[in-house]
């Protein structure tokens, strides 16, 4: 290994991430750009090491790629992003039978939201509906604090939450609208029992981050790379598939104030690993 | 659904009627059809009841990389939604609709399939198993087909060959008046099983040839893959009938020989599919016709007569796919001509410690058509097995010639070829 191999850190939070980044150093090598991979439990330890510049990039959740950004004074710099981490939406799911009709008939009700740490399950949504005017102190709110550490990547707890709330433990819940979709169109949402009630202003989801020392030769290698890869290409389509993309698309940064916002307020109780 | 009128063609904008289906409980079924139907940029209108989608018809698209353009409410109270194709996963051609392929007294025919759908020139190796016609989505695997070219891999009648095979076929059991077999002489019984042997032994080999190169063919010239496996079938009822055959009544399997086992080698070993045909099927399935023919005149009981009769009528469909292969590939590539020669050669080179035909083959050949060991009926035996050799070289040059070579190349490959007849 040469100093020009670019070090890229990843959670391992399913068995499918060994294969998407096997698979892509090989894409990288031959494309002349040597990289290689650390694999870690949870975000956090993959923070630390990125900010102690073991590391070069850290392929970050959101609440990450924000921890990033505020230990760093907002100087980090971000490499990029997934088509689908943009303009990413969370879902309030209510059962029809419910009579849950507004925001505010949540109160007094049971709201199902997923791991601390999942942005998408659990920070935003309660945020949002902080913004909202309701109030959260008058919600029971039933915690699924599954994967902790993994910040909501394997999916489990928005599961969690779509079960209570098929089961009738809560009469509502918050998940992120890409498991949403997916769930009803692989059939396994009972659309006669339960719908959306709200969705949630739009926010980024993941990035890769990098501290501000890292070459220059290293950011453009990386970004020329990432960003020749086509999804009619099939070896390329692979990766892409089990990464969830269609493209690799320019980091932007406007997605993230809401999160920032939320762990200002108070909407994130805090890492338990680490 | 508002459908494309029939023929094979992509539309601009396609509308849905959704009644009050949300997105989970069935709507995709309407809306992911009718995007098909779209060209990438093309626009469908999603008409609903459903208050549901107008949270989940975003958010769906977002995932599926489509844009949802907007909604509005219609005279009638119900919404709709437009929805514009995204240009990923957009599969290549055109969606195939109308074709009605014509009922031919109850038969639908897989020549007329062929006439419908015809094979294109050159295949690509990204298309998988997709069938002929079938629109294919882009990044799919490789795949490792390498005979990818209609002119040397399909010859233009290979339908209609194939349409003959399905109609052919017959039952081994039910086909072969195995109750006509009566105990012989036990050298003629000895004889007849040797003659069985041979003939298993060869059309195993006639099983395994072609199957190497069944994989090989792209789908898109299935018609040739599924002429093969009928081949492969009737190499197997061969193989089965001639066996039984040999312990039906005590003449049992006999010998092996070299000469036959590195005959068939150099056959098992070919890579080039027109070489194959040519050496296997125009060469020695050939041959075999006339060797079944023999079998069959001078069989000793009616059974026999009768499989080999349908052995070699099956036969004679083979020797006809490789001679309209190998002169459609003639006829397209003047360099094969030799190419075929030489492997005629080379192949005649890998057997030149071989003797003449083995042994126990033409005696028992000689036995067969004698009827008996009496020496005059021997002698009658020998000069038939003398006129099988000069009929096999005859009718050879007239397939040879019938594939496109001249007299002189005809004769020399004729000459040529192995003294195992297959």
């Amino acid at each position: 290994m040469t100093d020009s191999t670019i070090l890229l850190g990843a959670v391992a939070y399913d068995p499918k991430v060994v294969t998407i980044w096997e698979g892509m150093r090989d894409y990288f090598r031959e494309q002349g750009a040597p990289m290689d991979f650390a694999l870690f439990s949870n975000y956090e330890r993959q923070v630390e090491t990125l900010l102690k510049g073991h590391i070069d990039i850290a392929w970050d959740t959101p609440l990450a790629h924000v921890q990033v950004k505020l230990r760093t004074g907002a100087r980090s710099i971000s490499l990029g992003m997934r088509d689908t981490d943009c303009g990413f939406q969370s879902k309030i799911v209510v059962r029809k039978d419910s009579g849950i009709g507004s925001l505010n008939d949540l109160e007094g009700r049971t709201l199902a939201v997923g791991s601390r740490d999942s942005v998408q399950a659990r920070i935003l949504p309660l945020y949002y509906l902080h913004r909202e005017k309701v109030d959260l102190s008058r919600v029971e709110v039933l915690r699924f604090d599954t994967d902790l550490g993994k910040h909501g990547d394997t999916g489990t707890s928005e599961l969690d939450v779509l079960a209570a709330i098929h089961d009738g433990l809560a009469q509502a819940g918050a998940v992120g609208d890409l498991v949403w979709v997916a769930e009803q169109a692989a059939g396994r949402v009972d659309a006669g029992k339960v719908e959306v009630l709200w969705t949630t202003p739009g926010f980024n989801h993941c990035m890769f981050d990098a501290l501000p020392t890292l070459p220059e030769e290293k950011v453009a290698a990386f970004q020329r790379v990432l960003s020749s890869m086509r999804w009619d290409n099939p070896s390329h389509r692979r990766l892409m598939e089990l990464e969830g993309l269609h493209e690799w698309v320019e980091a932007g940064e406007e997605g993230y104030q809401s999160l920032f916002q939320a762990l200002e307020a108070g909407f994130y109780d805090g890492a338990v690993t680490g | 659904m508002t459908a494309p009128s029939p023929g094979s063609e992509t539309a601009s904008a396609v509308a849905v009627d959704g009644g009050d289906l949300p997105l989970g409980g069935g709507l995709l079924a309407l809306v992911r059809p009718a995007l098909d139907l779209l060209e990438a940029g093309g626009v469908l209108a999603v008409i609903s009841t459903a208050s549901s989608l107008e949270e989940d018809l975003p958010s769906w698209c977002r995932a599926e990389r489509h844009a949802y353009l907007s909604r509005e409410g219609l005279p009638d109270g119900r919404t709709r939604h437009l929805l514009e194709r995204g240009r990923l996963s957009v599969a290549a051609g055109e969606r195939e609709y109308g074709i009605e392929l014509p009922n031919r007294g109850g038969r639908v025919l897989s020549a007329d399939m062929l006439a419908a759908v015809p094979m294109p020139e050159r295949a690509g190796s990204s298309t998988g198993f997709a069938p002929r016609g079938a629109q294919v989505e882009p990044g799919g695997p490789q795949y490792p087909f390498s005979l990818l070219e209609r002119d040397r891999v399909a010859p233009p009648d290979v339908a209609q060959l194939y349409d003959q095979a399905v109609a052919s076929q017959w039952d081994a059991q039910r086909d072969v008046p195995w109750d006509t077999i009566r105990p012989l002489a036990p050298v003629l019984e000895r004889a007849l099983g040797q003659i069985m042997t041979f003939l298993a032994e060869n059309e195993l080999s006639a099983l395994y040839v072609p199957a190497r190169f069944l994989p090989r063919i792209h789908p898109y010239y299935a018609e040739v893959a599924m002429f093969l496996a009928s081949q492969l079938a009737d190499e197997a009822r061969h193989i089965d009938v001639f066996l039984k055959r040999a312990r039906a009544a005590g003449g049992g399997v006999g010998v092996s020989s070299v000469t036959t086992a590195q005959s068939l080698l150099s056959l098992l070993e070919l890579e080039d599919f027109t070489e194959a045909a040519f050496l296997l099927s125009v060469l020695g399935e050939g041959t075999f016709l006339d060797l079944l023919r023999y079998i069959e005149r001078y069989a000793p009981d009616e059974a026999t007569a009768e499989l080999t009769r349908r052995a070699r009528l099956d036969e004679a469909r083979h020797v006809h796919f490789g001679l309209a292969h190998t002169r459609h590939a003639l006829g397209h590539d003047a360099g094969l001509y030799q190419r075929l020669e030489a492997a005629v050669r080379r192949r005649a080179a890998t057997l030149h410690t071989a003797g003449g035909v083995p042994a126990h083959l033409q005696d028992s050949l000689t036995m067969l058509a004698a009827g008996s060991a009496e020496p005059k009926a021997v002698a009658r035996g020998h000069e038939a097995f003398r006129e099988l050799l000069d009929t096999m070289h005859e009718q050879r040059i007239k397939r040879v010639l019938n594939a496109g070579f001249t007299q002189e190349q005809a004769e020399t490959i004729s000459g040529l070829h192995t003294p195992n007849f297959m």
